[in-house]
């Protein structure tokens, strides 16, 4: 089976500024897929570009089997944009209808859906009254209701979690959730690590126009807690002193750090080129040094996403003193 | 030729629109004005002069009884006065209400002498023509009468002459006032129906930009069956009020004595001249046309801005171009051959209102017409593509309204 979407080497540019850079990613049907990046990175006109909403410079995007982004691949598309807006004026019901038959519903199955996402939505008493007497949560709803009415294949939601309170992230998580559960594809784009950690299974991650690394959650923290950080945590005060001198070896331990706040270790070091866990293992136990923990630490993805943009970050300002 | 998305967006607008408060008010209070236009003219027209209180003070001797007694006829009241009577007097007469107005005779009338009237109601076309028709005929007589002519010889010099001015390019003539007018209503209300429901077509993309649902929009439809369907499903909304309207027109114009009669007023005004199906159906395509053009024309303005203040700004120069167009319309009549009627009825700015007049009053034939026709076919499927790239590409532009250079790059993308 071909992949939900598969982009490959897009680039946008806007005047001088090019804010798509070449990107290629693959979204596996029936997965989560997050576009993760700092503000800025180029995520929302990935997703634009996606929807046809703009045009890209060079490139090419393949949705389901081998529809092109616009008129083929509307109809099988949900999508909710980072412009979120509603017809003011326009009675709940009607808009959701409405919109429903813009991605190719027939006006009365469009109709019976409208009334039934209402009432799933909660809203069902609201459904005669104008979008603009809602509250900016309940238009929130409503504007999830347009962007999944039609059942798509593919649900692109750009930021979802911006603007929600607790509780409603909690439900937006569940509905993703759903999504999955029923073999369609969800891609979404996000800057908060904590969400996306939560409910992806594979992710892109993007900075200044460029991809970082891409792949399933997985295998990014696999090869991410390979890179050699052990969290370490001591018996007693006298194993903590005289660990000091084994782990200013160089040939053991590259770098030493304070633990990450909250974390209850004593200490976390990078493993030299060439050193193992095993060896420091066995190294402190030779030594006769009391150890309370001893663990390769896995990353968090906000670690993860921290370490690599700020790594791109850096070396992007650096090409650009040199240029 | 008009796909499914461009029918569901029409939909929309179409049932937005007539479901609106505003939409029935506008339909029921509309007859009420046209009522008011039929009869504000008859009314005014009908009034001035009766009861005019005036001195006539005749430096002549013989004309102030004759002209007291023919301005007695038209219901004024005229009284004589000394010859001598000052002018500041009477003007103090007329400063105290004392009089509407005075005549005052010069020595040597009957020889190209003044006859001057000043009076409170001397700006008024009616007491200007009764002055003038009632004077000129007493003095003509007092003339006559000076060359010793016979009553019989009178009467017959001061026979009426009947003229009728009529116009023809070697068919059938007809009334060239009437002509003329029946031009100027299309002409009037296609601009109306323009300025009306054109800027609604603006409005409705305005605020799509303004509440940010025009990402949606254009993620789910083309954007040129966005703007199609905005111009088709409000055009639609506004045809029906316009024909309903028009209904109610008919209707007036039908009974249009039996009404005036109930205000005391006397129908007035020409006949309407005989109109054959060509005729009609050339006005009907004109009109429509027209008003899908202009509406074009207000959607790509619209699409070029992103806050309701800034409609007032691109709304101007469009109503320029409408209003070049009504000014035209005096040129056609007074020479629908001519070479600069053939030149702005071809352009689709003008050729909606003025092109009708013109096959009308015989100055096109109808090869003219379906160049012209196609030549503003063509140009509104251009603008509606124009609207839509300048829409689309506006997406990514919030606050700052592009200059013109800035709109033609955006056309090449």
């Amino acid at each position: 089976m071909t992949a939900a979407l598969t982009v490959t080497a897009l680039v946008k540019r806007f005047g001088n500024h090019v804010a798509v850079d070449g990107i290629s990613f693959e979204v596996p049907r029936g997965c989560v897929y997050g576009i993760l990046g700092p503000n800025g990175a180029g995520k929302t006109t990935t997703l634009r570009m996606i929807n046809d909403v703009i045009a890209p410079d060079a490139g090419e995007i393949v949705v389901l089997d081998g529809k092109r982004p616009g008129r083929d691949s509307a109809a099988f598309i949900g999508y909710l944009p980072e412009e979120r807006g509603l017809y003011p004026k326009m009675r709940v019901l009607d808009i959701i209808q409405f919109m429903a038959e813009l991605r190719g519903l027939a006006a009365g199955e469009a109709k019976r859906r409208a009334a039934a996402w209402l009432e799933r939505l909660g809203l069902a008493q609201w459904g005669k009254n104008r979008v603009q007497e809602l509250s900016k949560g309940m238009q929130q709803k409503v504007q999830f209701a347009t962007a999944l009415i039609h059942e798509p294949a593919i649900v692109i939601l750009d930021e979802p979690w911006s603007g929600l309170d607790p509780i409603n992230a909690e439900v937006l998580r569940q509905v993703v959730d759903e999504i999955r559960q029923s073999g369609r594809t969800v891609l979404f784009s996000t800057h908060q690590m904590e969400q996306a950690e939560k409910v992806c299974d594979a992710v892109c991650i993007i900075a200044r126009g460029k991809k970082v690394i891409d792949g399933k959650l997985l295998d990014i923290k696999r090869a991410s807690a390979a890179e050699g950080l052990i969290a370490i945590g001591f018996s007693d005060d006298v194993s903590r002193a005289r660990a000091d001198e084994l782990l200013a070896d160089r040939a053991l331990v590259a770098e030493r750090h304070a633990p990450h706040a909250g974390d209850l270790a004593d200490c976390e070091v990078k493993l030299a080129d060439g050193a193992t866990p095993q060896k420091l293992l066995a190294a402190l136990v030779a030594a006769e040094i009391g150890v309370r923990r001893f663990e390769v630490v896995v990353p968090t993805l906000h670690q993860i996403f921290v370490a690599k943009v700020g790594a791109a970050a850096a070396v992007a300002e650096r090409v650009e003193a040199a240029s | 030729m008009i796909d499914r998305d461009t029918r569901v967006i029409a939909k929309r607008e179409f049932l937005e629109r007539v479901r609106s408060k505003w939409f029935v008010a506008g339909t029921l209070l509309g007859p009420i004005f046209m009522v008011a236009i039929v009869l504000i003219p008859a009314l005014i027209a009908g009034q001035g002069g009766e009861g005019t209180k005036v001195q006539i003070a005749d430096k002549t001797g013989v004309l102030a009884e004759p002209l007291a007694k023919a301005l007695r006829d038209e219901q004024w009241h005229p009284e004589i006065v000394a010859p001598d009577t000052p002018e500041t007097t009477l003007l103090e007469r007329v400063r105290t209400k004392q009089l509407n107005g005075f005549i005052t005779i010069a020595p040597d009338a009957l020889d190209n002498g003044l006859i001057h009237y000043q009076g409170d109601n001397g700006s008024s076309q009616k007491v200007e023509r009764t002055i003038f028709r009632v004077v000129r005929k007493v003095v003509l007589r007092a003339r006559g009468l000076r060359q010793k002519l016979t009553p019989s010889q009178l009467d017959d010099m001061m026979k009426e002459v009947n003229v009728l001015p009529e116009h023809t390019t070697g068919k059938e003539a007809v009334s060239g006032l009437a002509t003329f007018f029946i031009g100027y209503i299309v002409a009037f209300i296609l601009y109306m129906a323009i300025t009306l429901y054109g800027v609604s077509v603006m409005r409705s993309v305005v605020v799509e930009k303004t509440s940010r649902v025009m990402e949606f929009m254009v993620a789910a439809v083309k954007p040129r069956a966005l703007m199609g369907g905005k111009i088709l499903g409000v055009g639609a909304a506004g045809l029906l009020q316009i024909t309903i309207w028009l209904a109610m027109g008919a209707i007036t114009l039908a009974y249009r004595d039996e009404i005036l009669g109930l205000f005391g007023a006397s129908g007035g005004g020409a006949a309407l001249p005989p109109v054959d199906a060509i005729q009609i159906a050339i006005v009907i395509v004109y009109f429509l046309l027209g008003y899908f053009f202009y509406s074009a024309l207000y959607a790509a303005a619209g699409a070029s801005v992103s806050s309701e203040q800034e409609i007032q700004q691109v709304q101007m120069p469009i109503t320029m171009l409408l209003v070049i167009g009504i000014i035209c319309l005096q040129m056609i009549g007074n020479d629908p051959r001519g070479s600069s009627s053939a030149v702005m009825t071809m352009v689709p700015l003008w050729s909606p209102m003025l092109m009708p007049m013109r096959y009308v009053l015989g100055g096109a034939t109808l090869t003219d017409v379906g160049i012209s026709l196609a030549i503003l076919a063509v140009s509104t499927y251009l603008v509606v593509r124009a609207a839509a790239k300048i829409y689309r590409v506006g997406i990514l532009l919030y606050g700052k309204r592009p200059g013109l250079r800035e709109l033609v790059r955006w056309l090449r993308y």
